[in-house]
């Protein structure tokens, strides 16, 4: 197949799935049974005409059809619809706080890269891999988010950033060191290391670029971690971001802040899977 | 294997300890002792009592046989569900197996804790605890199976490709009856993807619940329980209760991942 149509093939399919997103999460939302339920109709301070015509204005606006337009003109118009908690375009409740998710997404992943790249290449290239390497990663991986988080915070020790780089680093590790191991033990590497050729040398000329494409996919598994480690770690550390955000529109049944918020996810996690899987043609070309 | 079957016996031992200690005399673990709220630790109540004066022995006990339950039947289900829409792509054809890796990949980009979110704040306002709890795990498990799918289509696709399928066919097999040979072949890659799902949805259910998304009170679950850790005075307080019941969840899991990665 020539490059350009598996490209265009290629970039087809990732739209549709972006596409699939919005139409999926409005979807799964109009269908969750208490969506046309608004918390202010079992206010006792509202009059009974008042809820009935909350009621009543929830069905109108609750139809699928109108739900996926109004989603799909907010995003056109830019603003991601109207918040319902607050009565302002979500836009403007998300623009402030995506450089302070952005910022701690980087630096965790920086931070979590570093460690887990630094351990794996240690345990991997060892001649016989410690438990000692695989015993903390399991334990790290054992214990809930939110829990290392409160434990981190109430001991007044490490933060936010340490807290999502642990966690994603105890994952990552876990993946290169299978891969590193495998290609270290790949019959001619084996055989340069027995005639003496430095480790350094095999290292760069050889197994990091054996395991180019694993590290490349591990990078977008990162970030979907990452992203679903976001939410406990920025409530319990309190700090103002995209996961904060959406935790507070899910405990006020802000269902369009929600909405945006997933929906910038997932292309969040769409895009970082097309950074790791290049078009077929770019791999024959 | 020795981790494996270590693993295994401490479970079972860790489970059977929950259900005596749910089955004895007077053990509830929603029974309120209105005079005894932050008790320490005595003979009524080996582990103290919460703020409302719930006896936290019983609470840890059936929080994890409610977690370990949830998390082995909606691990199943996802299992299940894998199985079938795996071998489906990689049996059925071509266009099949398209829209069905594409609705894969299409569940893969949704983050699954930004959607549990938005499915549980979407739940009505009276939902009751224990309809909370199965609507949790069931949602844990229609999200859960993508990754298990996969892995079993690329399984399947083997098995398709393989050398005695290419004879069965040619010696003019039915599907259904290949399929009685293909389900056997597929369940090394299934008990593994059931086993490494279930300390997931104990761990997903765990930060549902810390973020208050999870299963409602009265029930008792870890992430309720990690809740409780947002009062500093009162762990502090408390500390020699919390970092057994710590440990324990540490243990649970640690052992569940032993066994689904032996």
């Amino acid at each position: 197949m020539r490059p350009a149509v598996a490209a265009v093939k290629w970039l087809a399919r990732t739209l549709a799935i972006v596409f699939l997103v919005l139409a999926g999460s409005t979807i799964l939302v109009r269908c969750a049974p208490g969506y046309l339920s608004d918390a202010r109709e079992m206010d006792s301070r509202y009059a009974d005409a008042a809820r009935a015509e909350l009621s009543a204005e929830a069905a109108r606006s609750g139809s699928m059809l109108h739900m996926l337009s109004s989603e799909v003109s907010g995003w056109t118009h830019g603003n991601a619809g109207i918040s319902r908690q607050y009565g302002i375009p979500v836009f403007e409740l998300i623009r402030p706080r995506l450089a302070v998710t952005g910022g701690l997404l980087l630096r965790s992943l920086g931070l979590a890269w570093v460690l887990a790249l630094s351990a794996a290449l240690l345990s991997s290239a060892g001649r016989n891999p410690s438990m000692l390497w695989q015993i903390p990663a399991t334990v790290l991986l054992a214990i809930p988010t939110a829990a290392m988080a409160t434990l981190c915070l109430l001991g007044d020790r490490g933060g936010p950033v340490f807290v999502m780089a642990l966690l994603l680093a105890a994952r990552d590790f876990k993946f290169l060191h299978r891969a590193l191991r495998k290609a270290w033990l790949d019959p001619h590497l084996l055989q340069a290391r027995a005639q003496g050729m430095r480790m350094y040398r095999l290292l760069v000329a050889h197994v990091l670029p054996a395991t180019s494409p694993q590290i490349s996919a591990l990078a977008s598994l990162s970030i979907v971690t990452a992203l679903s480690a976001l939410v406990p770690v920025e409530v319990i550390f309190n700090i103002p971001g995209l996961g904060q955000l959406a935790w507070n529109a899910a405990m006020n049944r802000d269902l369009p802040v929600l909405l945006a918020v997933t929906m910038m996810m997932a292309v969040a996690v769409t895009l970082a899977g097309m950074a790791s899987d290049h078009p077929p043609g770019w791999r024959s070309a | 294997m020795r981790v494996k079957l270590f693993a295994a016996y401490a479970l079972a031992a860790l489970v059977l300890m929950a259900a005596a200690v749910l089955t004895a005399p007077h053990a509830s673990y929603s029974r309120q002792d209105r005079e005894a709220p932050f008790a320490a630790a005595s003979r009524k109540h080996p582990a103290g009592t919460d703020a409302l004066g719930r006896d936290r022995l019983a609470r840890v006990a059936a929080a994890l046989l409610l977690s370990l339950t949830g998390a082995a039947v909606a691990s199943a289900a996802t299992t299940a569900a894998a199985a079938g829409i795996g071998a489906l792509a990689a049996f059925g054809k071509a266009h099949v197996g398209w829209t069905a890796m594409l609705i894969c990949d299409v569940f893969l980009a949704l983050p699954w804790l930004f959607l549990l979110m938005m499915v549980r704040s979407a739940l009505p306002l009276t939902t009751s605890p224990a309809s909370s709890a199965a609507i949790t795990f069931l949602v844990l498990a229609a999200l859960g199976w993508p990754a298990c799918a996969q892995a079993v289509y690329r399984g399947a696709r083997n098995l398709r490709n393989s050398e005695w399928m290419f004879h069965a066919r040619a010696g003019g097999l039915r599907s259904a009856q290949m399929m009685r040979s293909v389900i056997p072949n597929l369940i090394p890659l299934l008990l593994p993807q059931f086993l490494v799902s279930i300390p997931a949805f104990v761990i997903a259910e765990a930060n549902l619940g810390a973020l208050g998304l999870g299963i409602g009170e009265p029930l008792p679950s870890w992430g309720g329980m990690l809740l409780e850790l947002d009062n500093s005075a009162t762990l502090f307080d408390t500390r020699w209760v919390y970092f057994p019941v710590a440990l324990l969840i540490t243990v649970l899991l640690l052992l569940e991942a032993a066994a689904g990665e032996a």
